[in-house]
């Protein structure tokens, strides 16, 4: 079943790259479109049949595959990979619909969004470390290309800084889970079979900083994000909006999965430290963010900041934090694809994305009110207005993540308060003011164009009155994480009363 | 007695918030051909509908001891989020009359904004206002009070933002969210910080939890300061009153509903915590001395203004303050019915001025004058709100404030005077106002001034009835204070002040012979309270400046210490300074990707005989 997920996308991606079409055809778009609203559909589907009860890995798949070097093809899903699997079909719909119709090299592109779709979803399901490093890899040179060669001015550069960041946390990556299968003597690089209780905690800590460091590049974290901004600006808005709403969630996986899931005892003692790395990241990513001349800059950094909410959560491992990280990712990825998609609208229709001369697009018959008014709406959402999904998973991590760590929860509290600075420079700036009469001869925004976004929107709604909805597939999994985590405490307080109902046993 | 409305009060919210979404079609662009008018009169509809559901639950709950209900909202990873509401006659009423007020603002505002683009926008916001204040006077959750005062902060940023090509409205919409925003989140640290002491947020299990809570005096101390502050920024309270001030660009009816039950939200909040206020003897003394120090300092600026709708915002920040004093000293049954007779006597005193400045085209009270012959209507309204609002028996806003003045005469003298203070300053705005817009000879401005369609002056009329009928209501709910008890130093004292601000006020701008402008004191003083204290310029080389420089700082951190590390790494060893120009050929393109491709095999070439010794 999951197999369908990698193996649709990779097919499509082949039939559209390599059948010829007319010139001019909107065949590869429609075709791309189809596949993805398939693939976001399944998925669902998928979701909708996960059996909530147990907190494993469902829909397994096993084959053997390369068994000298314990790559096996080993599928499954949990209630942390599946609704990422399912953000991923619905971001690269998003993105294949917000591409312009006219763009060049139409058939190469669209088998490229698909690519990077499949390796995603392959990186998601995968249960073999091998398998996992194998689509990171993969989703990796088809974005390269993606920025390289639909992007901005700068594109060129900016592609190879993120190839080469990546690269980089690809290549740490695969040395831990070299390490850690090798050190543990596990059969395989299967997931399950991996234990790494009895190792020593020196090469515990090892292994995890290797992790950290390789998932921190990709999430990115202050000071390995520098990649993010120039990525994100000089891509075109689809491209931004599988980087940042799908790719960056790639990290925060990996670090759930193999940090906190595989390591939980050395988690213990870098969870401090990445407490204070997360809310650095946060105040770092909003202050950035209030010093943008270019909106879309100013949305990357946002970025920077809201995953780092993620990194706090993630580091206070309680139930709460780790439900609240997982639907902060999810949140972060809708209101970010959002935010981009509306900016990359911005862009096309007035031309520019300076905050110095965008002006009054709220305007009802020369502007792009409709536009403004979902703006509106995604930059709230990123503020953390109740009402919108922002809102219940930032509460979440806050929430949970208080009791562990108090003080940096306070300070993600506080650089809310400056996300809300910049996103009120960014509204007054583009939405409010005085339309100027004499240039506003914009483009209509015709409604096609701006389906992606009220679909997004709504889900934003609808999900942030109701988070329920958001949080029920994925509370399984991660109380199952959080309790895994702290059981070694629990272990140790109940010692004695072990070793009193068994010295009550021997007495009878 | 069936309890069908008072079980469903839930709906109260519910039709203004389906008037709001329903609202939003008619916004230009999306429905064209019916023009913006069917959004107003759904609105108006679903509000009317609003109220007499919650007038029918107030029946059915008066004299009832209060019912609970509860929903949950989220239930996740041992978090139980439930959605409390208490259905006593204080919510429901309050409820009642935040709909009422709100029905009232609205038909004023047919009028108001007969000509106006925004109608579906303007309706939408004030439907969406009404449906949170309902919601809050209902709701028995500190959690969803924050989140109601928090999606509130947004709506008051897009409604005082309705005229948003204008400058001064863009920049006002800006401060009242931040400062609105700065209070909700120190609310928020709260609300986040209060659930592992005490477990809860219900207000009734707080309040329960309060008297017998043993907490740090540290903790307590941080907890209900951090409590308070969403209150102090809702209420306009020093130091975050400036944005009530700037507030004043949004449209007129929009400030009817703002200057009375909106920033009631912030008191309506601080009563309910009251018990968890009075843990922390500091807080309690902030609570306090915030009140105090702002209603001085507000009515005094409210004298010092020229525009008609500050000299009124300032006064409500006044009167904000005195209910922060109240709670402070822990009398929140007087705070209630302080709020109420406050409420009735700032909307009516708005809604009088607004008709005035709609066809007068200004908001200088200089360019004012004559206006009773004009519009005596008008002026018997104004007369009425403001002897409503300051102690003026037999009205009601003496009955609240001679309740206050003598617990504080008795309790804390030095209070009492600033409750004095307070009363004969406003006193003396309100005759200035007055004597202003309505006394000497008719200016330029004002020759022609008709009364305004009946839209305008049915609502102001209504609220007028009412306000006269105060008295009467306190009555009828037996909530006039026992007057055997009262001290009647304080009701000669409140009195004696009120009826000196007003004949001095009277006397100073009812006089033509009085040289205009008027001078108090020197001209830095006038200036000092004119300019509300330089709190704009305070903000803007304190804080504005701070965030500004640390995030350039940070900025150019980022660009050039992290970032040109990076490059400058990337550009020493990597591609000996070739690839990271901005293009390159295809060429190297493969290139970078052959030498990855190199590291990675060269790397697990050398990690693989490794593993296959360990199996």
């Amino acid at each position: 079943m999951l197999t369908a997920l990698i193996l649709v996308p990779i097919i499509g991606a082949i039939l559209i790259g390599f059948l010829p079409t007319p010139e001019g055809s909107n065949l590869p778009r429609k075709a791309a479109l189809a596949i993805a609203i398939g693939l976001f559909f399944y998925s669902f589907w998928l979701l909708t049949q996960l059996d909530l009860s147990q907190s494993g890995v469902q829909f397994t798949e096993y084959l053997t595959w390369a068994k000298p070097i314990g790559l096996n093809y080993t599928l499954g899903v949990d209630g942390l990979a599946l609704p990422l699997v399912v953000l991923n079909g619905l971001l690269t719909w998003v993105a294949i619909y917000s591409t312009r119709e006219k763009i060049h090299r139409p058939r190469l592109y669209y088998s490229l969004v698909l690519l990077v779709n499949a390796g995603v979803t392959g990186a998601f399901v995968a249960q073999n470390l091998l398998l996992f490093i194998l689509f990171y890899e993969l989703e990796l040179i088809p974005v390269y290309f993606l920025i390289a060669i639909w992007g901005g001015a700068k594109s060129q550069y900016a592609a190879t800084k993120f190839l080469l960041y990546t690269a980089v946390s690809g290549i740490l990556i695969l040395a831990a889970f070299l390490g850690i299968a090798w050190l543990c003597g596990a059969s395989s690089f299967d997931l399950a079979t991996i234990s790494t209780e009895d190792l020593s905690q020196k090469s515990q800590l090892i292994l995890l900083s290797l992790l950290l460091v390789g998932f921190g590049i990709k999430i990115p974290l202050v000071p390995l994000h520098t990649w993010q901004p120039d990525a994100y600006v000089e891509s075109a808005p689809s491209v931004a909006i599988l980087l940042g709403g799908i790719l960056a969630k790639l990290g925060v996986y990996g670090l759930l999965r193999f940090g906190l899931e595989l390591f939980p005892e050395t988690w213990h003692l870098v969870s401090p430290g990445l407490a204070i790395t997360g809310s650095v990241t946060v105040i770092y990513g909003a202050l950035s963010a209030i010093a943008q001349k270019d909106i879309k800059r100013m949305v990357a950094y946002s970025s920077i900041g809201h995953m780092g909410y993620i990194l706090v959560a993630a580091a206070a491992s309680t139930e709460l934090s780790v439900l609240g990280g997982v639907a902060q990712a999810i949140s972060h990825g809708l209101i970010l694809a959002l935010l981009f998609e509306l900016v990359g609208i911005v862009e096309d229709k007035v031309g520019t994305r300076e905050l110095d001369v965008l002006n009054g697009l709220m305007n009802p018959v020369r502007g792009l009110p409709l536009v403004s008014a979902l703006l509106i709406t995604a930059g709230m959402a990123s503020a953390g207005i109740p009402g919108l999904v922002g809102f219940a998973a930032e509460f979440l991590v806050f929430q949970g993540s208080f009791s562990i760590f108090p003080i940096c929860t306070l300070l993600c509290i506080f650089a809310s308060g400056l996300t809300a600075v910049y996103f009120v420079i960014l509204l007054n700036r583009t939405c409010f003011g005085k339309l100027d009469n004499k240039l506003a001869y914009y483009p209509r925004v015709v409604r096609s164009e701006q389906i992606p976004a009220l679909v997004l929107t709504a889900i934003i709604m609808v999900l942030g009155i109701h988070p329920t909805w958001l949080v029920r597939w994925i509370e399984p999994t991660t109380d199952a994480i959080a309790q895994s985590f702290h059981k070694p405490k629990i272990v140790a307080i109940s010692q004695p009363n072990l070793i009193a109902s068994f010295g009550s046993d021997l007495d009878r | 007695m069936t309890h069908f409305f008072s079980q469903t009060i839930w709906l109260v919210p519910c039709y203004a918030l389906i008037g709001a979404v329903l609202a939003i079609p008619w916004s230009p662009g999306l429905i064209r051909r019916t023009g913006p008018r069917p959004a107003g009169y759904i609105s108006i509809f679903m509000t009317l509908l609003a109220f007499a559901h919650s007038l029918l639950a107030l029946r059915e709950i008066w004299h009832q001891a209060p019912e609970y209900l509860s929903f949950s909202w989220l239930h996740a990873a041992g978090l139980n989020i439930t959605l409390d509401l208490e259905v006593s006659a204080v919510t429901v009423g309050a409820a009642a009359g935040i709909a009422g007020l709100n029905l009232l603002a609205q038909i004023y505002a047919v009028a108001y904004l007969e000509m106006d683009w925004g109608w579906a926008r303007f309706y939408s916001l004030i439907a969406l206002f009404e449906a949170g204040m309902c919601l809050l006077a209902l709701c028995n959750s500190l959690f969803f009070s924050y989140v109601v005062l928090e999606i509130l902060t947004l709506g008051t940023y897009l409604i005082v933002g309705m005229w948003y090509n204008q400058p001064l409205v863009v920049t006002g919409a800006r401060d009242a969210f931040l400062t609105k925003r700065v209070g909700d989140l120190v609310l928020l640290m709260a609300v986040v910080a209060l659930l592992p002491i005490a477990g809860t947020w219900n207000f009734t299990e707080l309040a329960q939890w309060a008297q017998t809570a043993q907490l740090e005096p540290r903790v307590a101390t941080l907890l209900t300061l951090a409590l308070v502050a969403g209150p102090v920024a809702k209420c306009a309270q020093f130091p975050l009153h400036l944005w009530l001030d700037e507030a004043m660009e949004g449209p007129y009816p929009a400030t009817i509903l703002r200057n009375t039950v909106v920033v009631e939200t912030g008191a309506w909040v601080l009563i309910k915590l009251q018990p968890v206020i009075a843990l922390s003897p500091v807080a309690s003394q902030v609570v306090i001395w915030i009140g105090a120090v702002t209603a001085i300092g507000a009515s005094l600026i409210s004298i010092a203004q020229i525009d008609i709708k500050r000299v009124l915002s300032y006064l409500v920040s006044a009167y904000m303050g005195l209910v922060f004093v109240a709670v402070g000293t822990g009398q929140t049954q007087t705070a209630l019915m302080f709020l109420f007779t406050y409420t009735i006597a700032m909307a009516l005193l708005v809604m009088s001025t607004g008709g005035i400045v709609l066809n007068n085209i200004s908001q200088n009270l200089t360019h004012y004058g004559g206006l009773w012959s004009r519009r005596p209507i008008s002026g018997i309204c104004l007369l009425v709100g403001a002897g409503s609002l300051v102690a003026l028996p037999p009205l009601g806003g003496f009955w609240a404030l001679v309740q206050m003045g003598d617990f504080l005469w008795k309790n804390q003298p030095l209070l009492f005077g600033v409750l004095l203070a307070v009363n004969g300053l406003s006193a003396f705005s309100l005759a200035r106002l007055f004597g202003s817009m309505f006394g000497g000879k008719p200016t330029a401005m004002t020759v022609r001034s008709p009364e305004g369609l009946w839209l305008l002056v049915m609502p102001m009329m209504v609220l007028m009835g009412l306000a006269l009928h105060v008295p009467l209501l306190l009555l009828q709910w037996q909530l006039l204070p026992d007057w055997s008890q009262i001290d009647r130093t304080v009701v000669f004292l409140l009195v004696f002040l009120t009826i000196d601000g007003l004949a001095l006020g009277s006397l100073i701008y009812l006089n033509e012979g009085w040289k205009k402008p008027v001078r108090f004191g020197p001209q830095f003083l006038q200036d000092f309270f004119a300019y509300d204290l330089y709190t704009a310029k305070l903000y803007k080389v304190t804080i504005v400046f701070f965030v500004g420089i640390v995030s350039q700082a940070v900025y150019w951190f980022d660009r050039f210490i992290v970032d040109g590390v990076v490059n400058l790494v990337g550009l020493a060893t990597v591609f000996g300074g070739q690839s990271l120009r901005y293009n390159i050929s295809g060429q190297t393109q493969f290139y970078v990707l052959s030498i990855l491709l190199g590291i990675s095999l060269f790397l697990f070439a050398i990690v693989f005989p490794l593993f296959n010794l360990s199996f």
